[in-house]
């Protein structure tokens, strides 16, 4: 990464004037504090008696006999709030702390993000409020009750396709017209600089924990290191201690939704085309006019149109490889680890199930992988139980 | 010389106050479109930006996201706009035009293209809110390879010491945002607006533009002896929206606008 914030030709600061000093504080102000070994202590503090970290790298020893490779899952569905968004808004609240801001805002579209910035704006004693679009709030109606029950304020979002998007593009324009108090927690490794960083760095102690687990478990590193990818923040949390191993593949997952050829999926990547949105330069799906076109999958978590600029990156050098999976792959990648493993996968983390279930096909017994069991499916029963009744499911 | 400095230099010359309207291209339709810009030159308009509709407009409020939602839906690209430009000059039409248009527009269309079908159809400036300083230079180069369109510097009540970077080569105007967020905030303006403005006043070589949240020419009486022009566009939007986009409607109230400045 560069002095202004990009990585290869992504990423940057595509944002109004108005919020360019708003970003220089930010990232002085992040700076400052990660060199800080008082933010670092009250940080770990958090993750291990609050969060619940660390969390297991569980060997799934039924998957990985059917399969034929050995499969660990990195159990970050065993967080407090039940998934990995909670390690970054942890991190994010405490500098927003640190900076004196008194208000959050957050979007989210699973509400896996907004339910863990209402938690953690709860502790902290911070006002919340989270963008969520319309659409989303009926898919994921139980989360706006755990964000509502935690004390922060909902905002239905009915602007274009009432999804992560949106909500994003009503965050974005909340936070500038009240960056003086407030602090925009952003979710994904999205955003203008500094935020790609800034997440990777709050996310990044999945793989430190992960390759330390690894080595004590089997003396060596993992052949491959998989975690699925909306905007792309367990992925480059799962990669960031990977990224320096070349013997180490490392493979993110989009959402095909219906597939790839319908039109009617998430996989910003597949297609290459860049473009800017949400303040950053990065591969963004759209359409004949360059505008941004509605991304589809059946998890909220993946469904939406760009990929966090160091992605972007790391697929450009090679160092990554993008891979997609469809609804149907997803699901019965779901099913299939339910029963195998006594473990819901949330729908976002069973997409790279799917995708290890192909992989571990081409690999031998000695071989062995990661897998970034991001969040819990509690939140998805709903989805789950419509899809399998045959229902057409949203959006 | 670019007709936007052209435009700007006869002013200073007549001592006036410039009158800056926006509109969303394409409503009621592109004819209509046209129809509106020949008014407005008619009525005195200084100069007009045209917004290309663009689907995730951030810097926008409501009413503004709406028209763009709405024009989007009716078929605007940004190719059946530049189509309109080139008519419209061929019509006769010399009033300045600016287009107020998202990054990923541009970025899609290519951006030396796009440079170039500026010039080739009479557009001379640029808005372009999501682009800051600091990620300029490649469409700079662009349009400078031209000589045609110009990119006008945009500044907020917050960018403090940014101010004399920016505007260090600034061309046309300064379009001096009065109110923090998005457009569409009637009348509540920053709260230290009139420090800013003259801060940028003093700091400035070109012409200083307040928009943001402007309905009336009362509305900026308190800075009216600072600034040089006024821009208007949701509330010029919901006015043409309340008129059903009627020439007369916008013809009355630019040029009661134009006087109101005097």
């Amino acid at each position: 990464m560069n002095s202004k914030g990009y990585y290869g030709k992504f990423g940057g600061q595509f944002v109004a004037e108005s919020l360019m000093n708003t970003l220089k504080e930010l990232d002085a102000a992040f700076e400052e504090a990660i060199g800080d070994p008082e933010f670092q202590k009250e940080y770990h503090y958090y993750l291990k008696q609050y969060v619940g970290r660390e969390t297991p790298l569980y060997f799934a020893e039924r998957l990985s006999e059917t399969y034929g490779t050995k499969i660990y899952l990195k159990r970050e569905d065993l967080n407090h709030t039940g998934a990995h968004k909670i390690n970054n808004v942890i991190g994010q609240i405490l500098l927003a702390k640190r900076m004196g801001k008194k208000k959050v805002i957050a979007e989210t579209g699973a509400g896996q993000h907004g339910v863990a910035t209402a938690t953690g704006a709860a502790l902290f004693d911070l006002e919340c409020t989270v963008y969520m679009g319309e659409e989303d709030m009926k898919r994921q109606a139980l989360n706006v009750m755990r964000m509502e029950m935690l004390g922060a304020k909902v905002v239905c979002v009915r602007s274009g396709s009432n999804t992560l998007k949106d909500a994003t593009n009503e965050a974005i324009r909340a936070w500038a017209k009240r960056a003086e108090d407030t602090f925009y927690v952003i979710g994904s490794a999205v955003g203008p600089y500094p935020y790609p960083k800034i997440v990777k760095e709050f996310q990044s102690v999945i793989s430190r924990e992960a390759k330390k687990q690894f080595y004590e478990a089997e003396q060596r590193l993992p052949d491959v290191v998989m975690a699925c990818v909306g905007g792309g923040s367990n992925s480059i949390g799962m990669f960031a201690d990977f990224i320096e191993e070349p013997g180490v593949e490392l493979i993110g997952v989009e959402a095909a939704g219906k597939g790839i050829e319908t039109g009617e999926h998430a996989a910003a990547m597949a297609l290459g085309e860049i473009g800017t949105l949400h303040g950053m330069k990065s591969y963004l799906l759209q359409d004949e006019n360059g505008n941004v076109q509605l991304a589809h999958s059946i998890s909220a978590g993946l469904d939406y149109p760009g990929v966090g600029p160091e992605h972007a990156y790391l697929k450009d050098s090679g160092r990554a490889k993008y891979v997609s999976i469809t609804d149907k792959e997803a699901m019965d990648a779901l099913m299939e680890l339910c029963k195998l493993e006594g473990i819901i996968p949330a729908i976002e983390s069973a997409h790279a199930i799917a995708y290890a279930i192909k992989k571990a096909k081409t690999m031998t017994k000695e071989q062995s992988m990661i897998v970034c069991l991001s969040g819990r499916g509690d939140k998805d029963v709903h989805t789950i139980a419509d899809y399998l009744a045959g229902k057409e499911y949203l959006n | 010389m670019n007709r936007i400095e052209e435009k700007m230099a006869l002013l200073k010359e007549k001592k006036e106050k410039a009158l800056i309207t926006y509109m969303t291209a394409g409503l009621p339709d592109m004819e209509g479109t046209k129809a509106l810009i020949k008014a407005q030159e008619e009525a005195g308009v200084d100069v007009i930006e045209l917004g290309i509709p663009f689907s995730d407009p951030i810097a926008d409020g409501p009413v503004i996201q709406d028209a763009s939602y709405r024009s989007i839906c009716l078929g605007t690209n940004v190719t059946k706009v530049f189509q309109a430009m080139q008519e419209i000059r061929e019509e006769g039409v010399n009033l300045p035009i600016i287009f107020m248009m998202y990054y990923n527009t541009i970025l899609h269309y290519g951006i030396e293209a796009f440079a170039a079908k500026c010039k080739e159809t009479g557009v001379d400036g640029l808005i372009v809110p999501d682009l800051p300083f600091e990620e300029q230079e490649e469409l700079q180069d662009a349009l400078k390879e031209q000589e045609g369109a110009i990119l006008i510097q945009l500044v907020s009540p917050v960018s403090k010491e940014r101010i004399p970077v920016i505007l260090e080569d600034a061309r046309g105007f300064v379009y001096c945002v009065s109110a923090m967020g998005v457009t569409g905030q009637a009348g509540t303006f920053h709260k230290e607006v009139t420090a800013y403005l003259s801060e940028v006043k003093q700091i400035s070589k070109i012409p200083v533009m307040m928009g943001f949240g402007i309905r009336t020419p009362k509305d900026i009486t308190p800075m009216k002896d600072i600034i040089d022009g006024a821009i208007v566009g949701t509330h010029f939007m919901q006015l043409l929206e309340e008129h059903h986009y009627s020439v007369d409607a916008a013809k009355q109230y630019c040029s009661d606008f134009k006087a109101g400045l005097k």
